[in-house]
């Protein structure tokens, strides 16, 4: 609580000052319905992944960037953004998650950044995913979708190199000897190739989360590397990655691939599907999602998702209403 | 004291340069950093402006990537604390999806440097070529003003007649690409440039 307290309070104490500079900012408003129906529980249900996931639930919340500029160009970037979500399941309560909160400092060479962002580790440090329905293998256990700390990362003619040491506890904030060491080098601008291949790696003793839950006190170590790959070409996406390494000295790997494609006029309508297979800790996690995404508006965006987990016996149905919308004071 | 008074919203569908750091220094090698503004056309004028723009593009905005209230990034590009220069990118209907073209340009409005950040079509890579690219550098608004981006041609004399297209399989992206230029151009003119010229600061 009293960390959550200082992220909202210095949060606050940078926006209202910065509402000033009244072109280098943008604000937007978000707002998500989710809603589904799973086969193993035999209910309907009121998230994509689980309960005490951070995402995807209903919520509200905003995203920020602003720039701070002098006389010769920009100096520092600083981005919040913040949902709060319902856990709709049983006694209903109240959630606020914060996923971006970092300054970072640009100097000639490479940007530094420090707080809550993405550690430099995997296919999800380069892709967005904070309204999606299907997630990549941050949200299987493998690396952080966000963690607290610092990094440092820098755009090369060919691609992008960083490295990041966050406490590798997630969403949370907690300090029980954990850490987590990272690097990510990647080549190819996707945009402007069509093409991006990252390799990671990764070292730490991290915690086991779900979302804001702490699964245990214990931390494990972990030691990793991944491979990632992203192609685009005419209306097709592919993105793969592979994972191996070990985690509380037990063999993991992970195998992630999703495809996707880009249907009517602007691409409006994006069909997709993911095949995810983990073992970790002497299981095997096997699962198929399916999923549309629909630009209705430049605001509104319709998704859904059908996902077959075979080791928990589920298939599950969600759908998802997203508003997304800048303001300017 | 701080107005809290809201204005128009505006959608999400911008076009920002993906790793300015490193484009900045690849279009302005001379350049020591760069400032980063949004603005948006409701923001600076509204239907009023809107209708100006439509009427120097010769067509209306419309779909996903053309409403008054896209939020346009752009870049002021510096060498110690003098402006050298703009960069701005535009969102625009593509043969699949959305390409994004983006224009270097001098302080007077002339493009220095052309490039696509996003453009899917399997024969990318002849329009990605610098050499598509190099046609349209020095070209202005002005050179602009006799194309019409619904017919494709154009009318009268002008520059633009001599940019060749050297992929005919994508012709759609083509003419997509001359019409995204045409659109930077008057916002950027609208933006950047008229109000530089005025004092005014954005």
């Amino acid at each position: 609580m009293f960390k959550k307290t200082i992220a909202w309070t210095l949060f606050i104490l940078a926006v209202l000052p910065c509402l000033a500079f009244s072109s280098s900012y943008l604000l937007f408003l978000e707002a998500q319905g989710i809603a589904g129906y799973s086969t193993a529980v035999k209910k309907a249900i009121f998230f994509s992944m689980s309960q005490m996931e951070a995402m995807q639930k209903p919520s509200l919340g905003f995203d920020y960037v602003q720039r701070f500029s002098g006389a010769s160009g920009d100096f520092a970037v600083l981005a919040v953004q913040a949902r709060l979500a319902v856990n709709a399941d049983g006694d209903k309560t109240l959630e606020p998650q914060l996923y971006n909160a970092y300054l970072k400092i640009k100097t000639r060479s490479v940007d530094i950044w420090i707080g809550h962002n993405r550690p430099k580790f995997g296919l999800v440090s380069s892709l967005d995913t904070h309204a999606q329905l299907l997630q990549p293998l941050s949200m299987n256990g493998l690396g952080f979708d966000r963690d607290w700390g610092v990094g440092v990362e820098g755009d090369y003619a060919e691609g992008n190199a960083g490295i990041s040491l966050t406490t590798g506890s997630g969403m949370p904030l907690y300090f029980k000897g954990n850490f987590f060491l990272s690097g990510r080098y990647s080549r190819g601008i996707l945009n402007q190739d069509n093409y991006n291949v990252g390799i990671s790696v990764g070292y730490g003793r991290i915690l086991d989360v779900a979302g804001y839950h702490l699964m245990s006190e214990t931390p494990m170590e972990f030691a990793g590397a991944g491979l990632d790959f992203s192609w685009l070409k005419n209306n097709l996406e592919h993105r793969v990655e592979f994972m191996a390494g070990t985690l509380d000295d037990q063999g993991v790997f992970a195998i992630f691939w999703r495809t996707g494609i880009g249907l009517l006029e602007e691409g409006r309508l994006k069909l997709e599907a993911q095949p995810v297979i983990v073992f970790a800790r002497k299981k095997t996690q096997t699962q198929l999602s399916v999923g549309a995404s629909y630009l209705a508006t430049p605001d509104w965006t319709l998704r859904a998702m059908v996902q077959y987990d075979r080791d928990m016996k589920d298939v599950r149905f969600v759908i998802q209403a997203y508003f997304y919308k800048g303001i300017r004071f | 004291m701080i107005s809290l008074a809201v204005s128009p919203l505006f959608p999400a569908v911008g076009c920002d340069l993906n790793d300015p750091d490193r484009d900045v220094r690849r279009l302005f090698p001379e350049s020591t950093g760069y400032k980063t503004i949004y603005v948006s056309v409701a923001q600076k004028g509204g239907q009023e402006l809107l209708r100006k723009i439509e009427e120097r593009l010769g067509d209306k905005f419309k779909g996903l990537y053309e409403t008054a209230d896209v939020p346009y990034t752009m870049y002021q590009i510096f060498k110690g604390k003098e402006l050298i220069g703009y960069i701005h990118g535009v969102n625009q209907k593509g043969q699949f999806g959305g390409i994004q073209v983006f224009l270097a340009l001098d302080l007077q409005g002339n493009i220095r440097a052309f490039y696509f950040q996003r453009l899917t079509n399997q024969y990318a890579k002849l329009l990605r070529d610098p050499s598509f690219g190099r046609q349209f550098v020095g070209l202005n608004l002005k050179d602009f003003s006799n194309y019409d981006v619904v017919a494709g041609q154009v009318k009268g004399e002008s520059r633009v007649a001599a940019i060749k297209n050297p992929a005919p399989e994508a012709e759609s992206d083509f003419r997509a690409a001359l019409r995204a230029t045409k659109k930077n151009l008057i916002l950027c003119d609208e933006f950047l440039i008229q109000r530089s010229r005025n004092g005014e600061k954005n």
